[in-house]
């Protein structure tokens, strides 16, 4: 399972469960509360700013949340944080340069090795583009963006052998969709 | 229909506009998805495919959510604050410059295939499209970001200042020592910041309670979001300028350099301004509006009214440093930009997450509460921005960025979402609220069911099966020739089209309870008040 496909799982669990909470929470909304007048009375002036307990406890839970998350994804758990933020030596470079809307590689396909940091560079010579890598199956393995005047470097590591598609990921004007270059990179190794 | 005075007619007109927008957007986003069904693949020659879905925005963001936003303050506002608008021209202006500048944006699109997307990357507009079309679309984005500026000048005046409107243009004096746009200014920093607040807190002045607290919670979130708008609208007014000399020069002859803009520099103001709105003003003035409209539609005070006020300064704190998430792919920025952009931008759920909270307990609080049509429009918006958040907040993050960057994901489960699930159904909630208030009649409830229902469940369908393609390697911004993700985007169209059949409902209902008059009612001057 790629890791977008597990985000995606994530991610309509969370929909199926906002739509069960809001529908039961309209349900009961609707009757009236068990206890009679426990509900209806207007809440007591307080200071301004002043928060009650169940509030306090709330926003303890979303900050929790939230330390939760951010401490999650810059951990070196997901693989492009590892690459990313903790950036191995690589073994090799690429440069790639991109002009016209076209891909200026040094070999076709390029070849890299397997489980090992490889590092791209990639310069614009003229609008932003993007430089994405792509599986057989369609699936985004990676991409940045490319700006012009600027080096564009990335480290990754490829986990699968096997050909790979490299597309324009930013739209840099009508002709992107022809940006393009299938099996431009090829991956070897391991068993 | 009850006859309408000429804050009414303003409204009504706005809303109607905007009504207008949104069908225009929505045929553009289905003409768009026709498309990438691989239909009308001819006639969609992807200069022609590029310069729709650059205006598709701009129509529906400016010419939808801002008007209908427009029309709704310039009614809410001067009721809430129980004083005249400040100025009922300024009112008429802003909204003829909105309608000219979409207008002008939308041609440059259609007549002048002028394509270089809402993103605008530095330097694709000025060398990837001609002067010829770079400058009308440049003209037009000045004028819709100098309407919105007059707009928010007209809230901030109508709120500072004690006296307006009628009086102020028959030249009787203000109250001393508010008179003007410097004072306006002072009161809405003070305010707006807390800065008081925070100078009480300093010098630990007991009792001393914020001029914020002065002010009803839904005018706080009026004036906090439009701090956030007016930074956006002078950011983007600059772009607009900036674009407006390059091809000025360029058809002058003696074209300037493109390399005298840093593309890095650009993209980092460019989003920084952008995102006062789309992940500021919008979070801002849809919690002002829950509030508003909750305890209305419920009976009942909203819940911890006390701290809401905080909620929207934690808010418009939050949004001047969230830009960072859409760097996230931009290998050149610096790396703690980076892991700011990052966490500030989980600062959002907390803020949301508090707002939704304060508006759940007010309705639970208030059971057992009747879910009329508007009521039912915030719960789908409610649940429209949970939905589209989520997604948001699963995609701002380097992580996960660099593998779902730029692909439908964003656009579908993010982007459309949060708009057409949260935000529309916020701004549907208004109109259903308002409709009785301006008009004096109720639009037909069963109706309105309907035509929510069946918008969300669309916008559900696109967005999700959208996202699902984004995540199967499907980029946003591309045309696939090959056919490969048309089962995705054929859902997709179905997703459309039930939104286009819930617009028609709506527009049944309107025409069924008002008729075609009200339109002329509302685009007709309003007559002087006699002589007495």
């Amino acid at each position: 399972m790629y890791i977008q496909e597990f985000v995606e799982a994530i991610y309509l669990g969370l929909l199926v469960l906002y739509i069960v909470f809001i529908a039961t929470f309209v349900r009961f909304a609707s009757r009236p509360p068990k206890s009679k007048g426990a509900t209806t009375a207007e809440e007591p002036e307080k200071p301004p700013g002043r928060m009650e307990r169940k509030e306090k406890a709330w926003l303890s839970i979303l900050i929790a949340l939230a330390i939760l998350g951010n401490g999650l994804l810059l951990s070196p758990l997901v693989p492009s944080a590892r690459t990313g933020f903790y950036a191995p030596e690589p073994v090799q470079t690429v440069s790639v340069h991109v002009e016209n809307y076209t891909f200026y590689l040094p070999d076709n396909p390029v070849v890299l090795p397997l489980d090992e940091p490889v590092e791209f560079v990639i310069t614009s010579g003229d609008v932003t583009y993007g430089f994405g890598v792509f599986r057989q199956d369609g699936t985004m393995v990676f991409q940045l963006q490319v700006l012009p005047g600027y080096l564009n470097r990335l480290v990754w590591i490829f986990d699968a052998p096997g050909l790979y598609t490299i597309r324009s990921t930013e739209y840099a004007g009508p002709n992107t969709p022809y940006m393009v270059m299938t099996d431009a990179i090829q991956v070897v190794g391991g068993s | 229909m009850a006859p309408m005075g000429a804050q009414e007619k303003l409204a009504l007109r706005y809303v109607l506009t905007s009504l207008f927008f949104l069908a225009l957007a929505g045929l553009e986003g289905m003409l768009m998805e026709t498309r990438l069904v691989g239909v009308l693949t001819s006639y969609y020659i992807p200069e022609r495919f590029y310069s729709m879905m650059t205006a598709h925005p701009f129509v529906g963001i400016y010419g939808w959510a801002y008007m209908a936003v427009m029309g709704a303050f310039y009614y809410l506002v001067p009721r809430v604050m129980n004083r005249e608008l400040y100025s009922e021209r300024i009112a008429r202006m802003s909204y003829w410059g909105m309608v000219a500048g979409v207008l002008i944006v939308w041609a440059t699109g259609f007549f002048l295939d002028f394509g270089a997307l809402y993103t605008l990357y530095w330097p694709l507009p000025v060398l990837g499209f001609p002067s010829t079309s770079l400058l009308p679309f440049s003209i037009g984005m000045f004028v819709i970001f100098l309407s919105i500026l007059a707009f928010f000048f007209n809230m901030f005046a109508t709120i500072f200042l004690r006296k307006g409107g009628k009086e102020a243009a028959a030249g009787a004096p203000q109250n001393p020592g508010d008179p003007g746009a410097g004072y306006v200014a002072k009161e809405l920093l003070i305010t707006a910041f807390s800065l008081d607040g925070l100078r009480a807190r300093l010098r630990r002045m007991k009792g001393y309670a914020a001029r914020v607290y002065s002010f009803p919670v839904f005018v706080v979130g009026v004036f906090r979001g439009c701090v956030d708008t007016t930074i956006n609208a002078l950011i983007m007014a600059g772009t607009a300028l900036l674009l407006f000399v390059y091809s000025l020069s360029a058809l002058l002859g003696f074209g300037l350099s493109s390399t005298l803009v840093d593309p890095l520099w650009y993209k980092n103001v460019f989003w920084w301004g952008l995102d006062m709105i789309a992940d500021g003003n919008v979070l801002i003035f849809t919690a002002a509006t829950w509030y508003f409209l909750t305890p209305i539609l419920t009976g009942r005070k909203l819940y911890a009214e006390n701290v809401v006020r905080t909620v929207i300064l934690a808010d418009l704190v939050v949004s001047f440093g969230v830009w960072g998430h859409h760097m996230m792919a931009d290998a050149p920025q610096p790396l703690l930009l980076l892991i700011e952009g990052q966490i500030v931008t989980w600062g959002e759920l907390v803020t949301m997450g508090l707002t939704m909270y304060a508006v759940l307990m007010t309705i639970w609080l208030a059971r057992p509460v009747k879910f009329g049509v508007a009521l039912t429009a915030v719960m789908l918006s409610i649940l429209g921005y949970a939905i589209g958040g989520s997604g948001g907040i699963i995609q701002a993050n380097y992580a996960l960025n660099r593998y779902i960057h730029n692909t439908m994901w964003v656009i579908g489960i993010h982007a459309h979402i949060q708009l057409l699930a949260g935000l529309t159904m916020t701004i549907f909630a208004v109109i259903y609220a308002l409709a009785p208030m301006l008009t004096g009649k109720a639009l037909n409830g069963k109706l309105g069911y309907l035509h929510l229902l069946l918008w969300f469940a669309g916008a559900l369908v696109m967005g999700v099966v959208w996202g699902v393609a984004g995540v199967e390697g499907m980029l946003r911004r591309w045309i696939y020739f090959d056919g490969e993700y048309t089962g995705y985007m054929t859902v997709g169209l179905i997703g459309g089209l039930m939104m286009a059949a819930a617009f028609s409902v709506f527009l049944y209902n309107f025409l069924r309870t008002y008729g075609a008059g009200a339109i002329l009612v509302a685009f007709k001057r309003a007559e002087a008040p006699a002589a007495p």
